[in-house]
């Protein structure tokens, strides 16, 4: 009995492919972040929530090297742990909006029709309102907080992400490819899984990289305004809201955790361009 | 002309359901809140007696339809309740901040603009160096967070330099050179960012047109590099930098929230933030209802000018 393997297009160099030298940097980035924020209490040289009031502001020197803040905490521990909230904000809020982005983008660029266009006047509805200020609105209705930052976020990318995976998966779905399947016989899922899906997924991932960058932004500005992480949690954006009264006196409590920030949002956006330039060369995303 | 004008009528009628939409959401948010919204409200104010009044004032005890209903119908009327802590119209609460917004996010897309544009012009004629720094440029201006950018010019400008007043506000009218040096700052803050994407954006679409074979044609006809740049490219390139322009305004005004925050400016963003701290949901209601009716509105004029300038729009539309 021969049997007959599955018909893929699935492209399979995006697996290997990380998108150049950029991209390689992005990926080492993040890849030293991420170990950075689970190994926080082995790294940590002290305490992120001890006080001591003997250093209350103290400069910056070799066992202490981004200073003390203003209850005399170590500013470099705290940083190495605020990854933690902000690695996981940033993409769990990305991933909780691509489970339910991506079938909603699927079904209305693959069925069409009155589905298409009764999702995407949807889609159009939330994307009519300024992502930060409806990240907001839903704070102020839920409370402040970490859980409720992360479903905000993703609440508004869910728009996004599904506006990306439709226009890519109109593209498939005209391909001959899909035509051939469909004559042979294939199912709408079997379709889905094996051509729509992988082809389609290059701008989603972009897209992703680079909401993920904006997801590291928000979600300190939100902690900033004090909408986010509440202290005494050590956060990125929460620490310069909280040195930002002694700036002039201790800017060592202000210049590091932005430029953790700055580092993390980096990351991605290097991440992203190459994604860009091996998936997307024609610019669905842009 | 036909096409034109059924474009834009076309997407006036669009703006209908999304505002109505909105309005919907808008006045949920304060019957969203978990529990009794007037209790969480009053807090420690909550006394039989207010809890009445505040109740009543919101219309609480009738059918969700009849307090929508009422509460749309005040808003067309440019009523929105009043700030039960202050005791103050929100509409004239809204009245002193939206100005402010304004001038701040308007100044800073203008400066954007400014220098965004022409950079990516120049920039779209040249490689080597000339690109590999726009490109740094961009993708570091795009990485900083702006307020942390808004602190580090605090701290350079006003710590160190002593150049500039640190934050505060003070009224244009009172003062209109203090009031604009009280803005350089928050406006360099959020144009820094934009004028990153409207850079991008410009080179990006200047190269696609320069690339064109009607380009090499106007060339080879003689014409100077000037005009051909800046007569036919740029009108053909300026569909995607208008479409930006309008986006990246939406971010501005979300932007504005943090940084009047940052910058102590009495804006409709800070008017949101202290609102929310205070639990003071009419407040927020107010606010958000405004910034979002603008966004809505400048959607509107971006798609109404990319359709002015490209009658590949308007084609597309009809056809």
């Amino acid at each position: 009995m021969t049997t007959i393997e599955r018909a893929s297009t699935a492209r399979p160099q995006w697996r290997t492919r990380f998108g150049g030298r950029e991209g390689l940097i992005g990926w080492t980035i993040l890849a030293v972040l991420i170990l950075i924020a689970i190994l926080a209490p082995v790294l940590a040289p002290h305490s992120s929530e001890a006080i001591d009031s003997t250093r209350i502001f103290a400069k910056p020197d070799l066992s202490h090297p981004f200073g003390s803040d203003d209850l005399g905490r170590d500013v470099f521990s705290r940083v190495l742990y605020a990854y933690r909230a902000s690695l996981s904000i940033a993409i769990g809020s990305v991933l909780l909006a691509m489970i339910v982005g991506v079938p909603i983008g699927v079904f209305a660029g693959y069925v069409g029709g009155w589905a298409d266009l009764v999702l995407m006047r949807a889609v159009d509805l939330l994307l009519a309102f300024p992502a930060l200020l409806l990240a907001i609105s839903l704070i102020a209705i839920l409370g402040p907080g970490n859980a409720v930052a992360l479903l905000a976020i993703a609440i508004i990318y869910v728009p996004i992400i599904a506006r990306v995976v439709r226009s890519s998966v109109l593209v498939v779905r005209g391909q001959p490819y899909v035509l051939g399947a469909r004559t042979r016989g294939a199912s709408h899922w079997a379709i889905v899984r094996g051509h729509v899906l992988p082809n389609s997924a290059g701008p989603v991932l972009v897209q992703a990289s680079v909401l993920m960058a904006f997801a590291i932004v928000i979600e300190a500005a939100l902690s900033f305004l004090g909408l986010g992480s509440q202290p005494p949690t050590p956060e990125l954006g929460l620490m310069l809201a909280e040195g930002n009264n002694y700036l002039t006196t201790a800017p060592w409590v202000e210049i590091f955790p932005g430029l953790a920030i700055a580092v993390t949002v980096l990351a991605f956006n290097l991440i992203g361009d190459g994604l860009r330039r091996s998936f997307d060369p024609h610019g669905v995303t842009r | 002309m036909n096409g034109r004008l059924e474009y834009a009528l076309r997407r006036v009628l669009l703006t209908i359901p999304v505002l109505f939409a909105t309005s919907i959401f808008v006045f949920l948010l304060i019957r969203l809140v978990p529990g009794d919204p007037v209790r969480t409200m009053l807090g420690i104010r909550a006394t039989p007696d207010t809890i009445a009044t505040v109740r009543s004032q919101l219309g609480l005890d009738h059918p969700l339809i009849t307090q929508y209903w009422d509460w749309l119908r005040n808003a067309l009327h440019g009523d929105l309740g009043q700030d039960f802590i202050s005791h103050e119209k929100i509409t004239s609460l809204l009245s002193v901040s939206m100005p402010i917004t304004l001038e701040l996010t308007i100044l800073a897309m203008l400066l954007a603009l400014v220098v965004g544009v022409p950079l990516g012009i120049i920039v779209a004629a040249k490689s080597g160096w000339t690109r590999r720094l726009s490109n740094g440029f961009v993708i570091g201006a795009i990485s900083i967070p702006d307020f942390w950018l808004g602190i580090m010019l605090v701290l350079i400008f006003t710590g160190s330099l002593h150049l500039l007043p640190p934050t505060g506000w003070v009224a244009f009218t009172d003062n209109p050179a203090q009031n604009l040096r009280y803005m350089v700052l928050p406006v360099l803050t959020l144009a820094t960012g934009q004028s990153a994407y409207i850079l991008r954006t410009t080179r990006a679409a200047m190269l696609g047109t320069l690339s064109e074979p009607y380009i090499a044609f106007l060339r080879a006809k003689g014409l100077r590099q000037r005009s051909i740049v800046y007569l036919h490219a740029l009108r053909n390139s300026s569909g995607p930098i208008v479409t930006v322009t309008g986006i990246q305004f939406g971010v501005l005004l979300g932007g504005a929230i943090v940084i009047e925050n940052l910058f102590a400016l009495p804006g409709v963003g800070r008017l949101i933030v202290t609102a929310i701290s205070e639990r003071n949901y009419v407040v927020v209601q107010g606010g958000v209802l405004v910034v979002a009716c603008l966004f809505i509105l400048v959607n509107l004029i971006t798609d109404l000018v990319h359709g002015l300038l490209d009658p590949r729009v308007e084609e597309a539309v009809s056809r």
